[in-house]
């Protein structure tokens, strides 16, 4: 990992250290729901990587349903007398 | 406890848009580093009141754009929340910022541009760089597909990337649960059993 540093593709004047790295890597397993659990010694970092890629690649997908389905939901109902009760509701 | 007040006005001395104001001239640098700032920014993703703002702020993007144009195609819906989520990260991460730009066609262009260079140099440079096979072409690889899957990241830094990676997938998280939540609203109350109390919202309606 040592040779990392100098092979990076930085084009910003901060030294990464190792230790940096596997911190950073283990910050962000803890966000992957999949890799929450286990123990950063047992996954390692490619997967992180991959599981991160395949996490963001479904939230995309998520937010894409979602979309769609709003955008039917407000074709299809009252949306000025509806939003101004959502807007109620969601904040009490 | 304060998620649980519907308080939109930020309180300048307590609340935590007050400190980052105070944070921001340091985040601009390309370098910084700072966890504790990452570490805060991601928690107020995670808090009800973020939700909060963001549902509200995506309601009335949506209504003012169904005003301009009838059409609330899905993918207007998904560009306006994207934007909306932009917005709400008051322009402290790279990835915000490049939703915000992404509509210019000076970075759309170039971005098309880009990428037929970068093919053409990937296949030159490989074989070149031999030292550690097995980490180049898969770690960097993974780490390349990911610097494109987070808007405006394509060319950071490992450390930042990281960085950007972590506050987009907390602000993705939030996107969901907002919209989850409006379109589980909206889908219950379709049936028309709901009457908004006549006030100064409802005269709106007929506008």
């Amino acid at each position: 990992m040592s040779s990392r540093r100098s092979r990076s593709r930085q084009s910003d004047v901060s030294r990464i250290t190792d230790h940096q790295i596997t911190d950073l890597i283990s910050k962000l397993q803890q966000l992957i729901p999949e890799l929450r659990g286990r123990r950063s010694d047992e996954v390692s970092a490619s997967k992180v990587l991959q599981e991160t890629c395949n996490y963001i690649r479904s939230l995309h997908r998520e937010v894409d349903d979602l979309s769609d389905r709003l955008s039917q939901l407000l074709a299809s109902t009252d949306t000025d007398s509806a939003q101004a009760a959502i807007i109620r509701s969601l904040l009490m | 406890m304060a998620s649980l007040i519907p308080n939109l006005e930020p309180n300048p001395d307590t609340s935590p848009e007050f400190q980052r104001k105070k944070r921001r001239k340091t985040e601009k640098r390309p370098g910084s580093f700072d966890r504790n700032q990452g570490n805060q920014r991601i928690k107020r993703w995670q808090t009800e009141r973020e939700q909060q703002i963001y549902s509200t702020k995506l309601i009335e993007a949506l209504r003012r754009s169904r005003r301009n144009s009838s059409s609330a195609a899905g993918k207007e819906v998904r560009g306006t929340a994207d934007r909306v989520l932009a917005i709400s990260a008051k322009g402290t991460t790279r990835w915000s910022r490049a939703i915000l730009t992404s509509g210019l066609s000076a970075g759309a262009k170039m971005r098309k541009h880009k990428k037929a260079n970068i093919n053409a140099n990937r296949r030159l440079r490989k074989p070149k760089i031999n030292k550690e096979k097995r980490k180049l072409p898969v770690f960097k690889r993974k780490l390349m597909v990911l610097g494109r899957l987070v808007p405006g990241c394509r060319k950071l830094s490992f450390s930042n990337l990281l960085e950007e990676t972590s506050d987009y997938i907390a602000a993705l998280e939030m996107q969901v649960r907002a919209m989850t939540a409006i379109t589980e609203y909206l889908a219950g109350s379709s049936g028309g059993e709901l009457q908004p109390p006549a006030d100064r919202l409802g005269s709106n309606v007929n506008s």
